[in-house]
C-alpha cells in the first residue's frame, strides 16, 4: 500500500500524541490531558476502522494492510507490519484500554503530569508495535522499548515500594528478552541470513527440526533449546509459574491505569508471543513440550487462585487472580485444538476487559479510601457495607467480578468453557484439576466481596461518595463489552477463527 | 630509500599533524605566564589541530590500504576508523578537562599536551605492523598515562593511581618484551607478516615452544585493555585519577589496545592450527571472565566513577569476545561497538564529572533527584545508562546485537549466552543510577553551576548519536563493514 497505511497510522498516532504532550507548556495540564484523550480516541477509532476493513474469511496476514519497508540492509531487517485474526482483538483491546486509562488518570495523577501522559502514549505505541510487528528484530525492539516507559510509570508514579517493584519488573523481563535475543540471532544464522531470516511468517512451519547446536560442550536439538529460550522470554511476561513473582509487586505498586495496562494488555503480549512466534516457528518442540506447558498452566491456575485467597490487599488479590486466569490461557494453548486455541485467544481478550474493570474499580475505591486492605494489618476490617453506601459502584463491581469468575452470561464463561472443551480429550486429568481452579476462583472472589460489601457499615465507608459521572462513563464500554461478549461472542470469534484454525492445523501435522 | 619515505608520507599526515600540534602546544604553553589561569589559546590550538587530524583521517579513509615506512606502519580502513574514534574521544576529553574542577587550572594545558601525546601512541598502536612499533606505541601511550593519572598532586589517591599504573605498566611491558624477544629469537623477524608466514611452516612441537611467548605478548596488550587478569590496576587508577583523565583512559588506550589485539589475532592466528586453537580458547576464557568480573564487581560500588571503571572493563570483555570469531564480521562489530561505546561513555562521564565537581565526591546519592533539577541532563544520563545496558533503541543495543550475531554466526553459542546473561547483570547497576536520579524524591535543591547552556548542548550533542546509531545504523554499519585489515 502506498502513502500512509492504516497500521503505521495506528502505530505512530500515539507518538504524535506524545510529541504533542511534550510541546504543551508545563502548567497547562488540562490542555495536555485533553490532547492525550483526543489522541487516544482517534487511535481507538482507527482500530475500529481496521476491524471494519478486516476480512474475516482470510486466514493468516491480511495482504491489504501489510507494510514492508527495508530498514537495515546488511541484516535484512525490515519494518514489517501486518495484522491477522490473532492480533486484531489485541489491537482493539489496546486502543480501548489506553483511552479509558487516560480518563482514569485524569484526576488520579498529580505528580509530573506531562511526563506521565507522554510516557503512557509512548507505551501505547510500543504495545501496538509488539502486536503488529512481523519482523523479528522489530518485534524485539518494541518488546524491549516497552520496558522503558513501564519502568518509569511504575517507578515514579507508583506506591511506597515502587522502586523495588520497578527494578524487579525490569530485570525479570529483561532477562527473558535477552534469552529471546539469543534465539532470534540463532534463527537468523540457521536460515542462512537470507531475506526472510527475520521474517516471522517465513520462519514458521517447523523448519528447524533436524538442526543441532553445541552449548557448553553438549550437543542439543536446536529446535528444543531455542524453544525453551523463547518460552522463558514469553513465560516471564505471561507470567507462568515460577516466573510470576514480579507480577504482584508490580501490580500493587503501579498506579491504577498502569495496573490496568499491565494486566489488560502487557500480560497478553506473552501469550501472543507463543501464538505468533514460539508455536509457529517451533511447532515440533511446542508439541513435545505441550504436556509440560499444560502442567505449568495448571499450577498457575491453582497456585494463583490459592495465593489470591490468602491476600488481604484487594489489588494483590486481583493480581494473583490474573496469574490464575492467565493459566487458563496457557491451558488452552497447550491443548492445541481448535476449541482450546480459540478459547485461549478469546480469554486473552475477555480477561483484558474483566481484569481491567476490576483494577479500575479498585483504583476508584482507593481514591476514596486511600488504602486497599480487605483486612487491615491490625486485624480490623478495611471496608464493610459498601453495598448500601455505594450502590452504583457495587453493581459495576459485581458485573466485573462475575465476569472474571466466569459466570455464564458474562464474557469469562465462554472462553473458559471453550478452553475446557478443547483440552478435555488430550489432558483429562488436568482438565478435571483445573476445574477446581474455577471453584477456588469463585470462592476467593465471593469471600472478598462478602468482606468488603456486606456486613455492618464501616464508619469510614459512610464518608465515601459514589462513582462520579466520568467514572461511570469510562467504565461503561467495559461493562458493555463484558455483557455483550458474554452473550454474543461471535464478533471476536469470527475474526480469530480462520487464523487460529491455520495455526492448529500447522501444529496438528507434528 | 629516502625517496620511498617521502613518497609514503602522504598517508602519514594525521600523525604528523598530531606531532606538530604537540610541539606547538608545548611552545605555546611556554609563552604563557606560569600563573596564568585561562590559557584558552592552548584549547583553541588543540581544537584546530584535532579537527585537522580528523579531516586528514577522513581523507585517508577512501585511499587504498598500504604498508609504509618499510612495512612498519600500515594504513588501512580499520586503523583509520579506530583513529577517528580515538580523535573524537580525545577532543571531548580535552573539552571536559576545560570545564572540570578536578584538574588544577595550571595543569589544564599540560592535560591537552599529554592527551595529544597519548593519542599519538594510540595511532602508532592502531597501525603497528611489526613488534617494535607495538612496543613503541605501548610505551608512548603508557609513560604519559602515568603522569596523567597522578595529576592531582595533593591528593594521595591520585599519586597512588599514578604509581600503581606505572608499576603495573612497567611489569607488563617487561613481560611483553620477553615474549616479543622470544618470538624474534625463534622466528628471526619482527614483521607481523613475516611471523605469520613462518608460523604457517612450523610443526606442532615447534608451535608448542612458541605458544607461551604469545601469551606473554598478550600480557602487554591485555594490560592496556584492562582485561582479566591484568585489570587490577584499573579501578584504583580510574577512581584516583581526575575525572577527565579517567574519561580519556576509558576510551583511547582501550581502543588502541583492542586495535592491536584485533590485528595481531587476525594476522598470526588466521590459519586453523594448534596455535589458533589455543589463542582463541584463551581469548574466549579471558573475554568471558573480563565481562563477568567487570560486571559483578561493579554491582556493589558506591562511587559512580568506580562503577563506570568496572563497567568499562566489562565492555572491553564484550569487545574482546568479538575478536574470538576472527573474521570480518567480528571486526565490523568491534568498530561499531567502539563508536557506540565512545558516545555513551562520554555522556556518562561528562555528567558524572559535572555532578562530582559540584559535591566534591561522586557517590551515587549525589545523583538523587537530578531529574527534578535538570530534567534534560537526567534523561541524557538515563539514555546513556540504558544504552550501556543494551536496550533498544539505543546504540549500545545495536552494538551488542552485532557482537552477539557475530558470535552466533561462528557458532560460539556458549560465549553468546554468557554475554547475554552479563547484560542482565549489568542492567542492575546501570538501573541503580537511573533509579536514584529519577525514582527517588528530590532532596537537595542546589543549582549545579557547571551545567551551563553550552555544556548541556555538548551533552545533548553527544547523546543524539547514541539514539541515532540505535535506529538508523545502516550507514554506520556499512562504514564499519569497510574496516578491512591490510596484511603485508
Amino acid at each position: 500500500m502506498h502513502g500512509l497505511d492504516l497500521l503505521s497510522l495506528i502505530l505512530w498516532m500515539p507518538i504524535i500524541g506524545m510529541i504533542g504532550v511534550l510541546l504543551f507548556p508545563k502548567n497547562n495540564e488540562t490542555g495536555m490531558k485533553t490532547w492525550a484523550l483526543i489522541n487516544t480516541i482517534i487511535t481507538f477509532a482507527l482500530t475500529l476502522v481496521l476491524y471494519c476493513k478486516f476480512d474475516q474469511t482470510v486466514s493468516g496476514m491480511q495482504a491489504a494492510f501489510n507494510v514492508k519497508i527495508p530498514w537495515i540492509k546488511q541484516f535484512n531487517i525490515f519494518y514489517t507490519l501486518g495484522v491477522d485474526g490473532i492480533s486484531l482483538p489485541m489491537i482493539i483491546l489496546t486502543g480501548l484500554l489506553f483511552m479509558l486509562c487516560i480518563l482514569s488518570s485524569w484526576t488520579q495523577i498529580k505528580k509530573s503530569v506531562k511526563a506521565y501522559f507522554a510516557l503512557l502514549l509512548l507505551l501505547q505505541s510500543t504495545v501496538f508495535g509488539v502486536f503488529m510487528a512481523l519482523d523479528f528484530f522489530l518485534f524485539y525492539v518494541y518488546w524491549e522499548v516497552m520496558l522503558l516507559p513501564m519502568f518509569f510509570l511504575i517507578g515514579v508514579w507508583g506506591g511506597e515500594n515502587r522502586e523495588y517493584a520497578a527494578v524487579k519488573f525490569f530485570l525479570y523481563t529483561f532477562f527473558g528478552s535477552i534469552l529471546m535475543l539469543v534465539g532470534i540471532v540463532g534463527l537468523y544464522y540457521v536460515t542462512g541470513q537470507s531475506v526472510d531470516s527475520f521474517n516471522i511468517l517465513a520462519l514458521s512451519g517447523g523448519k528447524f527440526m533436524s538442526q543441532t547446536v553445541t552449548l557448553f560442550g553438549y550437543s542439543l536439538s536446536f529446535s528444543k533449546l531455542f524453544f525453551i529460550f523463547m518460552f522463558v522470554g514469553f513465560a516471564i511476561k505471561v507470567p507462568v509459574f515460577p516466573f510470576h513473582t514480579w507480577l504482584p509487586h508490580a501490580h500493587v505498586q503501579a498506579p491504577t491505569a498502569i495496573s490496568v495496562i499491565l494486566a489488560g494488555v502487557l500480560l497478553k503480549m506473552g501469550t501472543y508471543g507463543f501464538l505468533r512466534i514460539a508455536f509457529p516457528i517451533f511447532p515440533d518442540s511446542a508439541k513435545y513440550f505441550s504436556t509440560a506447558i499444560a502442567w505449568l498452566g495448571l499450577i498457575n491456575v491453582i497456585y494463583g487462585a490459592l495465593c489470591a485467597m490468602a491476600q488481604t490487599d484487594v489489588k494483590k488479590l486481583i493480581a494473583y487472580s490474573s496469574v490464575s486466569h492467565m493459566g487458563f490461557v496457557m491451558l488452552g494453548l497447550a491443548a492445541m485444538t481448535v476449541q482450546g486455541m480459540n478459547g485461549a485467544v478469546l480469554q486473552m481478550f475477555n480477561h483484558g476487559t474483566s481484569t481491567a474493570m476490576m483494577f479500575f474499580m479498585i483504583g476508584i475505591l482507593y481514591e476514596r479510601s486511600h488504602h486497599r486492605w480487605i483486612v487491615k494489618p491490625d486485624g480490623s476490617r478495611g471496608y464493610g457495607g459498601l453495598y448500601t453506601q455505594l450502590p452504583v459502584y457495587s453493581i459495576i463491581f459485581i458485573i466485573g467480578m462475575f465476569a472474571s469468575m466466569g459466570l455464564p452470561g458474562l464474557s469469562g464463561f465462554i472462553s473458559e468453557a471453550l478452553i475446557f472443551l478443547g483440552m478435555y480429550e488430550r489432558f483429562t486429568t488436568i482438565t478435571v484439576l483445573a476445574l477446581f481452579g474455577l471453584l477456588i476462583g469463585a470462592a476467593y472472589l465471593l469471600w472478598m466481596f462478602k468482606r468488603m460489601f456486606f456486613g455492618d457499615v464501616n464508619p469510614e465507608v459512610k464518608e465515601y461518595e459514589d462513582m462520579t459521572k466520568v467514572e461511570v462513563l469510562y467504565m461503561m464500554p467495559l461493562v458493555v463489552a463484558v455483557i455483550v461478549f458474554g452473550i454474543y461472542p461471535s464478533p471476536i470469534l469470527n475474526i480469530m477463527k480462520a487464523s487460529v484454525g491455520q495455526l492448529v492445523s500447522l501444529l496438528a501435522t507434528f | 630509500m629516502y625517496i620511498n619515505y617521502l613518497a609514503n608520507i602522504g598517508r602519514y599526515v594525521p600523525e604528523l599533524i598530531l606531532v606538530v600540534l604537540m610541539l606547538g602546544l608545548i611552545l605555546l604553553e611556554a609563552t604563557y605566564d606560569e600563573n596564568e589561569k585561562d590559557k584558552k589559546y592552548i584549547f583553541i590550538t588543540a581544537t584546530i589541530g584535532l579537527v585537522l587530524a580528523l579531516g586528514a583521517l577522513i581523507a585517508n579513509l577512501g585511499g587504498k590500504p598500504e604498508a609504509i615506512f618499510s612495512n612498519s606502519i600500515v594504513v588501512d580502513s580499520f586503523s583509520t576508523l579506530m583513529k577517528i574514534t580515538m580523535v573524537l574521544g580525545t577532543f571531548f576529553a580535552i573539552y571536559l578537562s576545560r570545564i572540570s574542577k578536578d584538574i588544577y587550572e595550571t595543569l589544564k594545558s599540560e592535560y591537552a599536551i599529554m592527551a595529544v601525546g597519548i593519542l599519538i601512541g594510540g595511532f602508532i598502536l592502531a597501525s603497528a605492523n611489526n613488534m617494535l612499533m607495538v612496543y613503541i606505541g605501548i610505551e608512548t601511550l603508557s609513560i604519559l598515562s602515568y603522569v596523567m593519572a597522578s595529576f592531582k598532586k595533593n591528593d594521595h589517591r591520585s599519586s597512588e593511581a599514578g604509581l600503581k599504573y606505572a608499576l603495573y605498566g612497567g611489569i607488563s611491558a617487561g613481560i611483553m618484551l620477553v615474549g616479543l624477544s622470544h618470538i624474534f629469537g625463534v622466528l628471526g623477524t619482527i614483521q607481523f607478516a613475516g611471523i605469520a608466514g613462518s608460523i604457517a611452516k612450523l610443526d606442532k612441537s615447534q608451535l608448542f615452544i612458541l605458544m607461551p611467548s604469545f601469551i606473554l605478548f598478550f600480557a602487554g596488550i591485555g594490560y592496556k585493555i584492562a582485561s582479566v587478569p591484568f585489570h587490577m590496576w584499573s579501578p584504583d587508577v580510574y577512581e584516583g585519577s581526575p575525572t577527565p583523565v579517567t574519561t580519556f583512559f576509558a576510551i583511547v588506550p582501550k581502543l588502541a589496545g583492542l586495535a592491536v589485539l584485533v590485528r595481531v589475532s587476525m594476522i598470526f592466528m588466521g590459519d586453523a592450527s594448534l596455535l589458533q586453537y589455543t589463542w582463541v580458547g584463551s581469548l574466549m576464557a579471558i573475554a568471558a571472565l573480563t565481562m563477568t568480573v567487570g560486571n559483578v564487581s561493579a554491582i556493589n560500588q558506591k562511587s559512580v566513577k568506580r562503577m563506570l571503571a568496572y563497567s568499562s572493563i566489562s565492555h572491553a570483555g564484550v569487545m574482546m569476545s568479538a575478536v574470538v570469531v576472527m573474521n570480518n564480521v567480528g571486526i565490523r562489530s568491534i568498530v561499531f561497538y567502539g563508536i557506540a561505546y565512545l558516545f555513551m561513555t562520554l555522556v556518562a562521564f561528562f555528567i558524572t564529572s559535572i555532578v562530582e565537581d559540584q559535591y566534591k565526591n561522586d557517590h551515587f546519592e549525589r545523583f538523587q533527584g537530578l531529574v527534578y533539577r535538570y530534567p534534560y541532563m537526567a534523561i541524557m544520563m538515563a539514555i546513556a545508562m540504558f544504552s550501556l545496558t543494551g536496550i533498544p533503541p539505543m546504540a549500545g543495543f545495536v552494538a551488542k546485537f552485532n557482537i552477539l550475531s557475530a558470535l552466533v554466526q561462528s557458532k560460539y553459542y556458549s560465549l553468546a549466552v554468557i554475554l547475554a546473561v552479563n547484560s542482565v547483570v549489568s542492567a542492575y547497576y546501570y538501573l541503580k543510577i537511573v533509579r536514584i536520579m529519577i525514582l527517588k524524591n528530590q532532596e537537595a535543591n542546589d543549582n549545579i553551576k557547571e551545567f551551563g547552556f553550552l555544556n548541556q548542548m555538548v551533552i545533548v550533542g553527544l547523546t543524539i548519536p547514541v539514539i541515532v546509531l540505535g535506529i538508523f545504523w545502516q550507514n554506520i554499519l556499512a562504514l564499519a563493514e569497510g574496516a578491512k585489515l591490510f596484511i603485508q
